[in-house]
């Protein structure tokens, strides 16, 4: 502190500096001209909600799950907005097909969808900062907002004659995702909800936990499905999981055949085609395993291994199907003069590390697109030097032909 | 002299290089025949051998499940 002349020595006493001191003071009591907490409304909402937090926390879940169930492609949801699909397409949880004109889910994705909700929001902040700059938005000002986002209090309307164009940019945004709620765009105050104000408390599933109408809560009841596990994996692919939460029935639905649906559970099979369908959009083997295993029923976990051995094996076996072929760009080097020429080349291709393929017997070897430049130019030195010194007539030319180049 | 020739190469299992042998009798795209799991081929064929190849192993696949073949994929 002393270094940051915070703390200045003044004749035997330690002294703060005055500034500092005063800033401190204001932070922690939330006095003063600054806004690091955000500015509390000063007018009465006349349309402020009734049982505000219950409603917030409503507003905050249609929001976040609108956004997940149009990641996994459930038709009867409404799309989100523009700059909401913008922001997924940016983040490579979702890309663009180009026959179909769609959005469709990545392999990163659905990484995204088995992480818990804040985890998800934190994400999506990131990718929002990263997003601003490109929209030329000043970072310190989204920034700046984001951290007084953690410290609002819930249930509070908040002014947003205080922030600058940017700031009400971002909250507009901000609305989207449903962080915060405002009644409709002119709207002078904003709401925190729950997803917002819990950015910085460390504790994910407080929006589970809270008592909310639930029959519209859907991602506490996943939160709290998760927590139990709810998959039953049978050793002859049939696969039972006692949800009714149509956002997991949709995750599930990425990599398996679903057959039949009652009130509390669906029934579904775990076909080579459905696992096909999941690795071409960009789903790992790995990742379906991890999904099952940590979504597994508490019946399940009485036997050992957790997931029946066939399964797991047979869709790592269908897997590795598809990569039954690796291509790899290269070039071919091949007639060589002789032997002590070609281990020349190879050594420094070698060292280079380029070398895809080799066999000494046949002196050919295979070197990557980018490795191929340097190695020419190897050679065609050593051309040039052979020339240069070529007194003697044993001495072999070396030449280039290039095929195709 | 050296020879180089820019291509693609393809690494696979023994089984997948007759297949691609055997397409090649067809359309030659093979321009050198490495070893046992390596083949170097014309760039341009690389979409249609892996193309004609996963055709060739669905066609030997058995579903373990009897059902009318649905016409998603």
């Amino acid at each position: 502190m002393s270094k940051l002349y915070i703390l200045m020595d003044d004749h035997g006493h330690m002294v703060m500096n005055t500034t500092f001191r005063e800033q401190f003071r204001n932070a922690l009591t939330g006095g003063g001209e600054h806004q690091s907490f955000g500015v509390p409304s000063s007018s009465v909402d006349r349309h402020r909600p009734e049982n505000v937090v219950a409603f917030l926390d409503n507003h905050a879940t249609r929001q976040w799950e609108s956004i997940l169930h149009y990641m996994v492609g459930t038709a009867s949801m409404q799309t989100p907005k523009k700059a909401v699909r913008d922001l997924l397409v940016r983040s490579g949880l979702m890309s663009l097909r180009l026959d179909t004109n769609e959005l469709k889910i990545t392999n990163k994705g659905f990484q995204f969808l088995l992480q818990d909700v804040n985890t998800q929001v934190w994400a999506f902040l990131l990718q929002y900062l990263d997003y601003a700059e490109v929209l030329q938005m000043d970072l310190v000002e989204v920034l700046n907002f984001f951290f007084m986002l953690g410290s609002l209090e819930l249930g509070q309307d908040y002014s947003v004659e205080q922030l600058t164009d940017t700031q009400k940019q971002v909250v507009e945004d901000l609305a989207n995702f449903g962080l915060l709620y405002r009644r409709k765009r002119s709207s002078r105050r904003y709401y925190p909800t729950r997803l917002a104000t819990t950015l910085t408390s460390g504790n994910s599933a407080l929006l589970g936990r809270h008592p909310v109408p639930s029959a519209v809560n859907l991602v506490a009841g996943e939160d709290i499905a998760t927590e139990q596990g709810f998959i039953i994996l049978e050793t002859n692919y049939k696969l039972y999981a006692y949800t009714d939460s149509p956002l997991q029935i949709a995750v599930l639905n990425l990599f398996c055949d679903l057959k039949s649906r009652f009130a509390n559970m669906v029934c579904g099979m775990i076909t080579r085609d459905s696992i096909k369908e999941a690795l071409t959009n960009g789903i790992t083997a790995e990742q379906i395993i991890s999904y099952l295993n940590s979504h597994a029923h508490p019946q399940m976990k009485k036997s050992m291994p957790l997931l029946p051995l066939t399964v797991i094996d047979q869709i790592r076996l269908w897997e590795m199907e598809r990569n039954r072929l690796q291509a790899s760009e290269g070039h071919l080097y091949e007639q060589f003069r002789c032997q002590a020429d070609y281990d020349n080349v190879l050594r420094y291709a070698q060292t280079l590390g380029v070398v895809l393929w080799s066999n000494a017997r046949k002196c050919m070897f295979v070197v990557t697109e980018v490795g191929h430049q340097q190695v020419r130019a190897f050679i065609q030195k050593r051309i040039a030097q052979r020339k240069n010194g070529a007194t003697n007539s044993s001495t072999p030319t070396w030449q280039t032909q290039r095929n195709n180049m | 002299m050296v020879k180089v020739i820019k291509g693609v190469l393809l690494q696979c299992d023994p089984t997948v290089k007759q297949v691609i042998l055997n397409l090649d009798e067809r359309d030659h795209f093979i321009i050198e025949d490495l070893d046992e799991t390596h083949v170097f081929v014309e760039a341009s064929c690389v979409e249609k051998v892996k193309k004609s190849l996963e055709d060739l192993l669905e066609e030997n696949t058995y579903k373990f499940e009897s059902q009318p073949p649905n016409n998603k994929d």
